[in-house]
């Protein structure tokens, strides 16, 4: 198995943990996704992986959805490589992947091709740069759905446009802590993208990771609206890093970060969501140096300990008792 | 501003409804919102949005139904149902009945972005459009000099893609 991106270290990592851009495009012969029978789901399936033969820098693997198991599939959403929807419903999707896992395209979700390309830290123009060449490349094959005046077609009219959706995720535990969070949520829809938990929704998100995407995509070109995307989470950031100073001067925080630290170490059953709650103060010690454990470290735990992920681990399902004292074990080890 | 409702948080958001004819203000914090079910009515804004669509569209054209869409079947009924196009077609055929609702949910309705490699101007015709509105734009500063110039350059691109 090949390194995977998230075990590299990217840009601005105290805070960012990946960015990620998505692209919506549909075939303009055939109908959208939810007008399809399964055997024409299935033929656009094989006109997009042809096609796909053609992106000369990248080759993917490709996967029938209905050939894998549920705990595969769920997997793939747990490490975000598909949508939970596509997770949802097996039948005629299926799921071009790079041995990396940054690049991941789902055929027959919402669109004929969602493309997504995902990269550690803070990396909006490289991913974008990434996914309109793999594009680019997919329109010399692929007649798309386009208009003049509406640019790319999408099954979902709210997505149209650029088809465009970019994202960073970013770990704000000081500005969560501060209370600051609810307001700033308000704050950014007011500016055209949204903030809501990446593992879970809300302001109650797992892990004080947030994800913050644009929601325009008509309008405004692809550039601007990354631009726009990064301005504003270069200012969450800097909030949140002002923040953690705050938090700093309180010997509570410090105090917390070694609990959990300890809990972690020791515990010998541990669920998703006090897993979650833990190793998010962990790596805020480790961003400030207090705990010896690397950023990109932290990051494949979060991934890996998720429960479909984890259960994978052993190749057979495990309850959810089974899943806790796996987890608490691995957890240990992690920490040593 | 205060919030009406604890009077303790930063009202931070505002509400205008009108009842019985009748209209009032409501401002609260968005913890005294979400409790009171305010929350609601603001979460379904960006993508993915099928139900909220649909609801938008059908205030906008419940007059003129019965059209079909001769590319894949799909009714405008249907449409406003699932808050889903069936093809690329669809647009050409519901794009008046569309366009309201796609000004209110994304601010401006022109395109502007990336094009598929079939959708491309070529370079050429992209430079000649550059300098035909830096000339109107010369033209309106009354810069002759500079629109002497930019009109020689169109007519040099001009004359050499005749020769082609």
């Amino acid at each position: 198995m090949s390194a995977k991106w998230y075990l590299g270290t990217g840009a601005q990592n105290d805070v960012v943990i990946n960015t990620s851009v998505h692209l919506a495009r549909n075939i303009r012969e055939f109908p959208f996704p939810a007008r399809l029978t399964l055997p024409e789901k299935l033929n656009v399936n094989s006109v997009i992986k042809n096609a796909s033969d053609s992106i000369g820098d990248y080759s993917f693997n490709y996967y029938e959805m209905k050939t894998l198991s549920q705990a595969e599939v769920v997997s793939l959403a747990e490490r975000h490589l598909v949508s939970p929807e596509f997770a949802s419903s097996r039948d005629g999707r299926a799921l071009l992947l790079t041995e990396d896992e940054a690049v991941s395209i789902m055929l027959n979700e919402e669109d004929h091709i969602r493309c997504q390309v995902m990269y550690a830290g803070f990396a909006l123009d490289e991913a974008y740069r990434t996914a309109s060449n793999i594009d680019r490349k997919l329109s010399q094959k692929l007649e798309f759905a386009f208009d003049d005046k509406l640019g790319y077609l999408t099954q979902d009219p709210t997505a149209l446009g650029t088809g465009m959706k970019a994202s960073v995720v970013l770990h704000l535990p000081a500005l969560v802590t501060t209370s600051q969070i609810t307001k700033l949520i308000t704050t950014v829809s007011k500016l055209g993208l949204s903030l809501r938990g990446s593992y879970g929704e809300g302001a109650a998100a797992k892990g004080d990771m947030f994800r913050l995407s644009n929601t325009i995509t008509l309008g405004i070109s692809e550039k601007a609206a990354i631009e726009n995307l990064k301005s504003i989470a270069l200012q969450i950031a800097a909030q949140e890093r002002a923040a953690r100073e705050e938090i700093f001067k309180a010997p509570v925080t410090e105090d917390r970060i070694f609990r959990a630290y300890g809990v972690l170490k020791y515990a010998r059953l541990l669920d998703t969501n006090e897993f979650m709650d833990l190793i998010s103060l962990v790596r805020l010690g480790a961003v400030k140096g207090l705990i010896k454990m690397e950023c990109a470290q932290i990051e494949a735990l979060m991934i890996h300990m998720q429960p479909a992920t984890i259960s994978l681990s052993v190749d057979r399902p495990l309850d959810r008792a089974e899943r806790d004292k796996l987890r608490a074990m691995l957890v240990r080890k992690a920490l040593i | 501003m205060i919030c009406q409702n604890c009077n303790k948080n930063e009202a931070n958001m505002h509400m205008k409804r009108i009842i019985n004819g009748r209209a009032g203000e409501v401002h609260l914090c968005s913890d005294c919102a979400r409790s009171l079910g305010y929350g609601e009515a603001f979460s379904g804004f960006g993508l993915g949005l099928g139900d909220f669509f649909g609801e938008l569209l059908s205030k906008e054209s419940k007059s003129n139904t019965g059209l079909v869409c001769p590319g894949c079947g799909k009714t405008f009924d249907e449409v406003l149902s699932d808050g889903k196009m069936g093809c690329a077609e669809c647009y050409g055929v519901y794009y008046d009945k569309l366009l309201p609702s796609l000004r209110r949910i994304h601010g401006k309705s022109t395109y502007v972005g990336s094009r598929p490699v079939s959708h491309q101007e070529s370079d050429v015709s992209e430079a000649l459009n550059q300098l035909k509105s830096k000339l109107a734009v010369a033209i309106e500063a009354q810069n002759f000099e500079l629109a002497a110039q930019l009109r020689d350059e169109i007519n040099n691109i001009l004359s050499k893609r005749g020769d082609n």
